[in-house]
Formats: C-alpha cells, structure tokens, sequence
C-alpha cells in the first residue's frame, strides 16, 4: 500500500514536470519518469507483464522516438503560450479527464478483472488479443500504420518545399556549417 | 514426480522474505562481480587485440599485466572530474546512473546454474529487455546533456542503432520462447507446484534444454546468428561502434564524462557485453546444462567464449558506415529474423 502511494507521488510529480518545464527535452524525461512509475503501479497491481511492455514499449520506444524528434529540430525551449491558450489547454485536459473517470468508474470489466495471477497471465493476454479482441487490436494497429504513412508524407513534402535534403541523422557534415551547430548554440543560451 | 527439472531455489527464498537483506546481498555480489568482470575483461581485450595485431600488449603490472586495469582504474579514481560549463546539468549528472543501475538489475535475474540464481521472475527474458531499453535514454542523456557537437551526434547515432537492431534481437529470441511453447511441454517442479515451462522465463528455458539433452543453437542456427549480430551491435562495438567512432566523433556521448564518470560508461559497456553474452548462452547454448563439470564453470565457460568472439569480431573486422549499418538491419536482418520466426512457428504448428 505505501510502496503503491508513493509510486503514484513520484508518477504524479514526474508528469507534472512534463507539463510545467520549459525545455521540451526535460518534459520528455519527466514524462519518461511518469511512465516508469506507472509501470511500477501496474506491478504493485500484480501484472508484471503490463509492466515490462509498459516500460519497453513507452519508455524505451515512445519517449526515445520523441527525444530523437526534438534533437533532429531546432526548437528545444517552448514560448510562451500565452494566457488564453493556457486556460483552453487546461480546459481539454480537465474535460479529458472527466471523460476518461467516467468511462473507466461506468465500465463493467466482468469477473476477470480480479488481480490475480491467472487473468493477468501471459499466455491468457496473448490468447484474448488474437481471438477475443481480435477487431480491437487490428484496429489499432491500422491506426498506426495511418499515422506512419502520414507522417512520411508531411516530411517529403516539407522536404520537397524546402527543397534541400536533411541533414541525416548520423552523416557527417564536412563543411560544419550543419544544423548541430545552430542546436549547440540554441542550447547553449538555454542552458 | 521426483526426476522431474525442480525450479531452483533463490536468494529471496534463502534470506526468506527479508527484503532489505536481500537487496544488500544482491547488489553487493552483483557489484563486486561486474567490477571483477570488467577488469578482467578490458585486460582481456587489450591482450587479444595486441595478439591480433601481433603486438604484446600490456606486460608490465602483474604476470603478462594482468593487474594493468586495476592500476588504471586507481588512476582514474584519482583524477579530477572536469564538468564543462555550458552542460545541461541535470540530465549530464544523472546519466552515468541512467546508463549504469539497469545493468546491475539485469544481471540479477540469470540462473548461473540450476540452483543458483538471485531473483527468479516470470518474466526474466522480457524483463533483460526491458532494461536493456532504459539504458538508451541514458546515452541520450548524455550526449544531449554534455552539451557538445561529437557528444550529440553520437549519442544520436547510438539510439538510432539501438532501436533498430533491438527488433532483430528480440525477434530471433522471440524464436526460442515459441519453442519452448512449441514442443512437448517440460513439466517444471515449482515448490511442489507441477506447472509446464514458460518461455519468457530464462531459467525455464534453461531447464528445458537440460531435460531434453541438446541446445537450442542445433535447431535455431539462423536465429543465433542473428541474434549474435545483433548483440554486437547492441552493446556499439565494433565493426559497428559508429556511435564512437574516434576519427570522426572524439569519443561519441562520453565525450565531455572524466575520471569516474567515464568510468561508469566504460563499465557499463563491458556490462552489457556480458549480459548479452549471458542472454545468448541460456537461449541458445543451454544455460549451465553440460556433462561432468558444475553448472557455473559451464555458463560462465560458455558466456566467456561468446565474449571471446565479440572481441576477435572486433579486432577482425573494419567499422561499417553509418547507412550500411542501418540498411543492414532493415533489409538484411529484420526480413530474416521475421521469416525465420515465421517458419519455426509453421514447422511446430506442422509437427
């Protein structure tokens, strides 16, 4: 119980500092924290598995895809957003909120919602997402595969309306005059 | 019942319950141990690399200079830690740990022989992995935080072929867990509990390949290879230690990190080197299972020869640059690695 409280302490502050930093690289830190300590509430809740895809599939993936995303653009430190906006963005999150408790306190998840062992079992899991779930997870995996298939179309065509290629990632730039400069010097004043 | 594989009993179990006497125990033999092993390693290397290049190598502390490392390593407890100015301090100090305390969990968790493992969990293949992930947002921590073109460029470079050859590596383990499921369950004696062999489990799969008498490497050669491979360059050595590359990056995220802060990378380095080690020799080459002699002389015999490879594999090959690397993984060993886990799923469903 208080291995569980202090779990949700440290997932609630380390995800308030997502939201409150400036530097968006910090947030994401906070926000990989956030997850970590999900993952352990999902232990505390007996589903070491959860778990494990939790923190490999959101920390070890999401979080570093995001960092990658940041480290490849030049805008690391936010602006301001200005006060309206503050309030419409909390607004949305108040109003997600809310729909979320209410979906989740409405929902009737039936007898094996019981933490023991068995529900929670790997091959149990395994089992009722490719028969029971079936429709839900091909669903979401499509959605994926949408978002993927977009976001390669917004950067050709930002590619091609600059029209210059990027700076890969790991290439070398001989005549360092690239982009890690302008980043170092942006982070430099940052810092 | 009685010549049924029995699950081993673990330190949680001997220190019964007492939680803090077991992670005092843990982590201290965990430590002293990878200490041990990443002196003895950086010695080794060096003096394979030397025999290599037809050179000696380090001759002058201890017989052949064996004790080389331990003096560098008072050398480098003694120096001073430069910290540059411009860092983004928070994320600079933290990742050395970041990169670090993952590692120490992950070595826990490796049955060294049927009755000796520290932490016996379900899911410790899954869990090695899982780790494994952490780490990455350590070197990113790193390079963005030493706040240095080499440090950042490396470190991208290092995520970028970390997550891309972890879908290799997870695939062709992934071939094993089916076969553990796949054949004629072994029955697993747990506490007088009769359950089968799960796969995610590496002392199970371990046990497995005990009871049944041959290695899994006989019937997954493809998927060992691949997941050697990839190890390799998991753990960013060469020929694809591109994240470091001196020539070109200085040192690639450990740039800016001194003194005991370098240290700590370099540890981990070595680390890692073992756990993949120790993952490839329960997957692939049966864990402690071998005749006559004891359990840890075989897993440690066998992981200790897998680093000899890693190491003969470095010194042997020329780096790679950074687009065959990647091409590498996406259209050699990720279209491999998933039609070999493919068919090893078609020939269990057929046999």
């Amino acid at each position: 119980m208080i291995t569980a409280g202090l779990l949700m302490a440290v997932t609630f502050a380390a995800a308030l500092l997502a939201v409150t930093l400036r530097n968006v690289l910090h947030a994401i830190f906070g926000l990989a924290v956030a997850l970590l300590g999900i993952a352990g509430i999902f232990i505390t809740l007996g589903s070491p598995f959860v778990a494990a895809m939790e923190v490999l599939v959101y920390v070890g993936g999401i979080s570093v895809a995001m960092v990658f995303a940041v480290m490849l653009s030049t805008v690391v430190a936010r602006q301001d957003e200005g006060g309206r906006r503050r309030v419409w963005a909390g607004l949305a999150a108040l109003g997600f909120f809310a729909a979320m408790a209410l979906v989740i306190t409405r929902a009737d998840f039936g007898p094996d919602s019981d933490p023991s062992e068995q529900a929670w079992a790997v091959a149990e899991i395994g089992g009722d997402l490719l028969t029971h779930y079936n429709v839900v997870f091909e669903a979401l995996s499509l959605v994926l595969l949408i978002a993927i298939v977009g976001a390669v179309a917004i950067s050709r065509r930002e590619a091609a309306a600059s029209g210059s290629a990027r700076l890969e990632p790991g290439a070398i730039d001989p005549d360092g005059t690239g982009k890690s400069d302008v980043e170092s010097e942006q982070r430099g004043q940052d810092a | 019942m009685s010549n049924l594989p029995t699950a081993p009993e673990t330190l949680a179990d001997y220190v019964s319950g007492n939680l803090w006497l077991f992670f005092a125990i843990a982590t201290a033999a965990i430590m002293g141990y990878l200490t041990l092993n990443a002196l003895f390693l950086i010695w080794l290397e060096r003096k394979i690399s030397a025999h290599i290049q037809r050179r000696l190598g380090p001759m002058e502390v201890g017989w052949h200079g064996v004790l080389q490392t331990v003096a560098d390593m008072l050398k480098l407890l003694s120096k001073q830690l430069v910290t540059p100015r411009a860092i983004d301090k928070p994320l600079y100090h933290l990742a050395p740990v970041v990169v670090f305390a993952p590692v120490i969990a992950s070595v826990a968790m490796f049955p060294f022989a049927e009755d000796l493992v520290i932490l016996d969990i379900e899911l410790s293949l899954a869990y090695v992995f899982v780790f494994g992930g952490i780490g990455i947002i350590g070197i990113f921590m790193a390079g963005w935080g030493s706040n240095n073109k080499y440090a950042l460029l490396g470190a991208m470079r290092s995520v970028a072929q970390n997550i891309s050859y972890e879908i290799p590596l997870i695939l062709s383990a992934l071939s094993v867990v089916l076969l553990v499921s796949g054949l004629e369950p072994v029955i697993i004696n747990d506490n007088d509990q009769l359950r089968p062999a799960s796969g995610i489990s590496l002392i199970d799969i371990a046990i497995v390949q005990d009871a049944k008498g041959w290695w899994f490497v006989l019937v997954q050669p493809v998927a060992a290879l691949i997941y050697f491979i990839a190890a390799v360059a998991e753990t960013n050595r060469a020929p694809f230690d591109i994240p470091e590359a001196e020539s070109e990056l200085v040192a690639g995220f450990h740039t800016e990190y001194s003194g005991m802060r370098f240290a700590m990378f370099f540890f981990a380095e070595y680390t890692n080197m073992i756990i993949v080690s120790m993952v490839a020799t329960v997957l692939f080459f049966g864990g402690w299972s071998g005749p006559l002699l004891p359990g840890p002389v075989w897993f440690f015999g066998k992981t200790y020869l897998l680093i000899g490879g890693m190491m003969w594999f470095r010194w042997t090959f020329p780096r790679l640059r950074f687009d065959q690397l990647m091409s590498f993984c996406w259209t050699v060993l990720i279209p491999l690695s998933i039609v070999n886990l493919l068919v090893t799923a078609l020939v269990l469903e057929l046999l």
